[in-house]
């Protein structure tokens, strides 16, 4: 067993004095019927901050998340959520002490409206009266979604249906939000405004691991960056640190992409 | 002729009735878990023989032995996904679960068998014999009332559906089962009584059943092959299409009766293959399943 969080010294590969952890994976060791994907994966999410994971497809990135959100149970290792180990826990019960995970491919329920979806974020609170007074903050938060909240989710655009994602996933106001590749399918344009989002959501005081595809602009939205590669992290540290690590702007940062 | 045209047309919107009292829960079952329960027809023949019990044993009435037969369908329906289907997954999970589904009919049906044998039995009541004469037509109660109870179980689902948060969670399910567990639905909560119901409510089809046919521990054969046409012609996973689709269906072989007992059964697959030539996804199915 590690230590609890916020007692703990400085992740290796991290630089000067931490914030503390919201999350702490120690030699996680996870994957699907074909053999493991994750081989020992350490890594930790400052409280307060956006933890960036990037890396080549197939890295493990989208796995890393599944295990910690439930969906998937992990062979070895630990995943604590403020001390407390969440492997081999129940999508249902790792909700319940606050992890909510927004997944990749497009989530919402298409044939129920924007207002149903939303609620439904809450489906765990069983409260009515809590239910509305989140989905009214959340409303607050994104008043955009408040003009789409009597549509069908699935009329929506790509960019808009990523927006009421995450407000369904405000709804349990989480310890830690996990987002799997928000930009996944977007236009540039409308990349901009999700990312705005998720530093939106950020400056509440949510706590964010991020997977990201589009590794430039991920980091440069993080506080701290991760890089993963064949199921083991190749390198952690701030996001400016890494996005400036000349090996790995190389390797898996690609020249090519533009400065968004 | 023309009055035999309307009569037909009349009974065959009642024995549709009939019909969607057994196709409901294929279709809602097929809808949120994905699979094809082949035992729906074997379960009909099922709910029937415990009617026949309760009202041969006890002399209780069909009707009011529905609280009793709908109770105990819905726990055989809950004890079936939960020691067969609730363990299939993976990509062969939907032809594991015709196969798994076809053993729990052959099961099913070997029990009825050692118990009643091969002689057809009828359910029997007054009002089963009884008819009555509305401007010119001959509506047998039986019937009527089937007819009536079709509407308030079908209203009851939509009720469930779109009016509970339980019904919510099944909605969620159907429509997607990862984004579900990931706002903390326990799905397989959900398929174990989604199946639980789309099984009890073939307690009432097979009261209706029982009460209009002869029937014996091997009706169920037909029985599955008819359901499975109306559900796909309604769309499959839509409740108010397995209506519509048992109404259409019953009532243009009752029509075809009139000229060919013989043809009747051919037109009604017939009518099948030309309404997904024109509508591949059925009368109410689009490309997602959905419950409408």
């Amino acid at each position: 067993m590690t230590t609890p969080a916020g007692q703990g010294r400085a992740p290796e590969g991290g630089a000067g004095t931490q914030p503390r952890s919201v999350l702490r994976i120690t030699d996680l060791v996870a994957g699907y019927g074909g053999g493991d994907v994750l081989r020992e994966v350490s890594l930790q999410v400052p409280e307060g901050g956006i933890t960036c994971v990037v890396g080549p497809n197939g890295a493990g990135k989208s796995t890393l998340l599944a295990a910690v959100s439930g969906l998937l149970r992990p062979r070895l290792g630990s995943i604590e959520l403020d001390g407390q180990d969440l492997a081999g826990l129940s999508p249902r019960q790792v909700l319940r002490l606050g992890v909510v995970q927004v997944p990749q491919n497009h989530s919402l329920f298409r044939d129920m409206t924007v207002r149903e979806n939303i609620e439904l974020g809450g489906y765990i609170l069983a409260d009515r009266a809590l239910t509305a007074r989140r989905a009214a903050a959340v409303f607050d938060l994104f008043p955009d979604i408040a003009g789409w909240a009597g549509k069908k989710a699935g009329s929506l655009s790509g960019g808009q249906q990523r927006l009421v994602e995450f407000a369904r996933a405000l709804m349990l106001e989480p310890r830690l939000l996990l987002l799997d590749e928000p930009s996944m399918g977007l236009a540039p344009k409308i990349l901009r405004t999700v990312f705005d989002a998720v530093r939106q959501m950020n400056a509440t005081g949510t706590t964010i691991l991020l997977v990201e595809q589009n590794a430039r602009a991920g980091l440069r939205l993080s506080s701290h960056g991760v890089v993963m590669e064949s199921g083991r992290v190749r390198l952690s540290g701030t996001g400016r640190e890494v996005l400036e690590n000349p090996e790995i702007g190389a390797l898996y940062l690609g020249g090519a992409v533009s400065a968004g | 002729m023309a009055r035999q045209i309307y009569q037909a047309i009349v009974d065959g919107i009642l024995v549709g009735g009939v019909y969607a009292l057994m196709a409901v829960g294929l279709t809602l079952i097929f809808g949120v878990l994905d699979i094809i329960n082949i035992a729906q027809g074997v379960l009909v023949i099922l709910g029937a023989y415990l009617s026949y019990e309760l009202s041969v044993r006890i002399h209780l009435d069909l009707f009011l032995g529905l609280l009793v037969t709908v109770t105990a369908m819905f726990v055989i329906g809950v004890v079936i996904q939960w020691a067969f289907i609730r363990r299939l997954r993976g990509r062969e999970r939907t032809s594991m679960t015709l196969l798994v589904t076809y053993a729990v009919a052959l099961i099913i049906e070997g029990v009825l068998y050692e118990i009643y044998g091969p002689n057809p039995k009828q359910l029997n009541a007054s009002y089963v014999q009884s008819s009555v004469h509305v401007l010119g037509f001959y509506l047998s109660y039986i019937y009527l009332y089937g007819f009536v109870l079709a509407l308030a179980l079908v209203v009851a689902i939509y009720a469930l559906l779109y009016r509970t948060r339980f019904g919510r969670s099944v909605r969620a399910t159907m429509q997607d089962e990862t984004a579900a567990r990931l706002i903390g639905i326990d799905v397989n909560r959900v398929a174990a009584v989604t199946f639980g119901v789309g099984v009890a409510v073939t307690a009432a089809g097979g009261m209706m059943f029982g009460a209009t046919n002869a029937f014996n521990p091997n009706s169920g054969y037909d029985l599955i092959s008819r359901l499975l046409a109306i559900i796909i012609l309604g769309g499959l996973g839509s409740i108010g299409g397995a209506l519509v689709a048992s109404v259409f269906m019953l009532t243009l072989e009752s029509l075809v009766t009139i000229w060919s007992p013989e043809w009747a059964i051919v037109v009604f697959y017939a009518a099948l293959v030309v309404v997904l030539v024109i509508r591949p996804a059925g009368f109410f199915g689009r490309q997602p399943v959905r419950a409408q």
